[in-house]
């Protein structure tokens, strides 16, 4: 029979990972899709600031993060006055992942963007089509699997987040403790068989996320772009 | 339905600066000139996809640019049909609903425009799949049910090889005559600009260094391609037909042509090339070539390539010849000669439409 520990383990980890990729998406992609077409002031500093999670340790933005959030912090309740619950809770965790993966996601997507030919979407205008029709039905369809392959590279940064999450969601098993931090405790504990189902349920899953955006990609017709 | 192109443009490009002003009533008018003369920079700056430093563009009283005033119509009001040199069909979109980007729900100009241009039987496949010649008419076909107020065409035909675009044209003039569109045609085939424009710019270096009538402007020497012949584009209306031929009244003069699509009544269109014709100084009998048309030597050029310009009703017929035979005729301006034309070697270029 499998661990509890190992189902709350896998539990949570998908939890986090799919909450966060679904939070991250949609502004990562929209800042993509500026990034790859327009020209704006500001733009390097927008740039540098979204890929900073890439650059710096996530245990420095885990801190960051711990230090804003706590009671007397600039988010916390004496400043903001009600709790956001953040610490220590699952949504914080989230709230970690999605830092970190969301230039990883921005970056992909502003590579798909870049990759379709600016006067496909020029000759959309020309034939009238609206700025958001040209979007919806030219550079969408045609960015579609970089754009799925950036969601995907997310999950899987949500998946395996450790740094941040262990600072600011803490590594309670149940409550906050995911593959990666559960491997972590394991390790720590001398439990090298439940750090070894771990981390097989980790690859599992890294094979999952893999196959099915695979299969996702094989089955949308006419994927080549 | 009467218009009117204005446009007036004036911009720095690489190797000289563009500078171009032209009002024209012409229902399709031609832009002619080697590569890298600027015609696609002024198609683009029609289409709204390119920023000029001076200009102003009008069609029928409606300004589109206007660069003193500020003023600059997005491309997407200026309702233009362009067809870029690389078509630029959606590859996730199969032929039917490329059609259909610019035109929604109008069923009856897709399939009219899927007739006119024969595509019917593409309307299923995915653009990928499609031949030069296909892609060439799904994107004019694309164009067209946008329902544009100008086609823009910049070398429809420009990536096909000779014989296939002499197969293409007559879907063009067919567009030409069937739609009421005014259109712009770049090309540096002067065959076709004959064909199809009533009117042609030739550009050299971003000026335009002549205008006018086709049959005028666009002599052998501006067609200038040495390696191959001089089309001569002849357009008359179709008297009578038989099974195989077509008798075309050039005005004054009857041509017989093989019969392809040609009605009786309807206007055609067609090409003989210069080095096909042959000159007698007296009427010739006893001769298989059906067409033995009397006229009269206009010019004589010596040199590379010898050449006498005839008429045929009112239209120039150039004729190439070696020197020698030139010196042995006795050719000369005014001289009575019989232009011999086998049927042929009459191509019929239009499509034999109603109009």
């Amino acid at each position: 029979m499998i661990d509890s520990a190992v189902v709350d383990a896998v539990r949570i980890s998908l939890l986090v990972a799919g909450v966060s990729t679904a939070i991250v998406a949609a502004p990562a992609i929209a800042l993509g899709r500026l990034l790859a077409r327009r020209e704006f002031p500001g733009r390097s500093i927008v740039e540098t600031l979204a890929a900073l999670p890439l650059y710096c340790p996530p245990t420095a933005f885990g801190f960051l993060l711990l230090y804003a959030l706590r009671r007397d912090g600039a988010l916390g309740r004496e400043a903001l006055g009600i709790d956001l619950g953040l610490l220590l809770t699952w949504r914080g965790a989230v709230l970690a992942s999605a830092i970190m993966s969301f230039p990883l996601v921005m970056r992909t997507a502003r590579v798909a963007f870049e990759a379709v030919p600016e006067r496909l979407e020029r000759m959309a205008a020309s034939l009238g089509a609206s700025r958001w029709q040209v979007a919806w039905s030219v550079t969408l369809p045609l960015a579609r699997r970089g754009l799925l392959a950036a969601l995907l590279v997310g999950f899987s940064r949500a998946l395996g987040e450790f740094g941040a999450t262990v600072i600011v969601a803490g590594n309670i098993p149940g409550r906050t403790q995911t593959l990666a931090t559960g491997i972590f405790d394991a390790l720590q504990l001398g439990d090298d068989a439940r750090a070894l189902e771990l981390a097989a349920w980790s690859v599992a899953l890294g094979f999952g996320a893999v196959w099915t955006s695979e299969w996702l990609m094989r089955r949308s017709p006419r994927r080549r772009a | 339905m009467s218009h009117d192109l204005r446009f007036d443009l004036r911009t720095r490009l690489e190797r000289f600066t563009l500078e171009v002003a032209c009002t024209s009533q012409a229902r399709s008018l031609g832009l002619f000139g080697p590569s890298g003369s600027g015609k696609t920079t002024i198609v683009e700056a029609l289409a709204g996809w390119r920023a000029v430093e001076h200009g102003r563009i009008a069609l029928s009283g409606e300004t589109w640019l206007d660069t003193a005033a500020g003023l600059r119509l997005a491309p997407a009001r200026r309702r233009v049909g362009y067809v870029p040199q690389d078509q630029l069909l959606f590859p996730h979109l199969d032929v039917e609903a490329n059609l259909r980007f610019g035109c929604g729900r109008d069923d009856g100009l897709v399939q009219r425009v899927l007739e006119v241009l024969e595509i019917e039987a593409l309307r299923a496949r995915s653009v990928e799949a499609l031949s030069g010649g296909e892609r060439q008419r799904v994107a004019l076909g694309r164009a067209l049910c946008s329902r544009p107020r100008l086609l823009l065409l910049d070398e429809p035909f420009g990536a096909l090889d000779k014989p296939l675009r002499r197969r293409i044209l007559p879907y063009l003039m067919r567009v030409r005559d069937e739609f009421d569109t005014p259109l712009v045609l770049v090309s540096h085939d002067a065959t076709e600009i004959a064909a199809a424009c009533d009117e042609v710019l030739v550009l050299r270096e971003g000026r335009i260094v002549e205008r006018g009538a086709p049959a005028q402007v666009l002599a052998p020497s501006e067609a200038a391609d040495a390696q191959e012949s001089f089309e001569n584009v002849l357009r008359g209306r179709v008297s009578t037909v038989t099974a195989t031929t077509a008798l075309v009244d050039l005005g004054g003069a009857l041509l017989e042509a093989p019969r392809s699509a040609l009605e009786p009544g309807v206007p055609a269109v067609l090409s003989v090339r210069a080095d096909e014709v042959l000159v007698a100084t007296a009427r010739p009998t006893g001769l298989s070539a059906r067409n033995v048309l009397r006229s009269r030597v206009e010019t004589v050029v010596n040199g590379a390539a010898a050449r006498v310009l005839a008429r045929v009703g009112a239209q120039p017929v150039w004729v190439d010849l070696t020197d020698a035979a030139i010196a042995e005729l006795g050719l000369a301006a005014g001289r009575e000669v019989f232009l011999v034309i086998k049927t042929r070697s009459c191509r019929v270029l239009s499509s034999g439409s109603a109009r």
